[in-house]
């Protein structure tokens, strides 16, 4: 089970330590609006050819809409 | 997942990150939320302070907001309260659990609810967990989505 954050500040931090921040919404919905530096991988179209572009080793932090 | 060492999960999600005021990127840049606009200079008093002292300091004001010291809101003072007995704490005439917008609102939605409510005075901003962030007066919304519907007009030339 992936760890779990829930402060802006940790957002901050694991940023600031090189964390690759993944939008997993639709593609219209990223477009509208997402955090600064983030990148779209729609939840469903992850796969291993939608994430070959990321860096395996450094950490992957992603997010959707709301809790839950 | 997917090979990966490290996935982490940002729980919240994006909407808690608005909530709390912080930056966004894409096509709303454009938009205007009441976060980037409500007016932070709004006077603010502790709860005990009395009243006498803060209608001394909050002279063309109509709205003082009681918060503790990390700036959540606890209650408001408007002119009613203001104008009343000097000798009572803020604490003691303060109007409790006042309606507050987040920040991520946008201006005419805040508009468009504060014309549906007939709200005339200043509206309170704050994050998801209850700090003041600023207030927005319905002159001030009017105004400023005026500025911006003259601004988007294309001249005829």
């Amino acid at each position: 089970m992936p760890r779990q954050v829930f402060s802006v500040s940790e957002v901050k931090q694991l940023l600031q330590q090189g964390a690759q921040l993944i939008d997993v919404l639709g593609e219209d919905d990223f477009e509208h609006d997402h955090l600064p530096g983030a990148i779209n991988l729609p939840l469903k179209q992850l796969d291993a050819k939608t994430s070959a572009g990321l860096d395996h080793d450094r950490p992957v932090l992603v997010y959707c809409n709301d809790f839950g | 997942m997917l090979g990966f060492k490290n996935v982490i999960e940002y729980m919240p999600g994006k909407q808690a990150w608005y909530e709390e005021n912080q930056p966004r990127e894409g096509r709303a840049v454009d938009e205007i939320w009441i976060g980037d606009v409500a007016d932070s200079e709004v006077p603010t008093c502790d709860p005990a302070e009395r009243i006498g002292d803060v209608r001394a300091r909050t002279a063309g004001w109509d709205t003082c907001v009681v918060v503790n010291p990390e700036r959540v809101v606890m209650g408001l003072l408007r002119k009613k309260e203001l104008d009343g007995d000097p000798d009572s704490s803020a604490e003691q005439v303060m109007r409790l659990g006042p309606t507050t917008f987040r920040p991520n609102m946008t201006l005419p939605d805040l508009l468009q609810s504060m014309r549906d409510h007939d709200i005339q005075t200043n509206s309170l901003v704050t994050t998801l967990d209850g700090r003041l962030l600023g207030v927005i007066s319905r002159a001030d919304a009017e105004a400023t989505l005026a500025h911006e519907a003259v601004a988007e007009t294309p001249t005829n030339r």
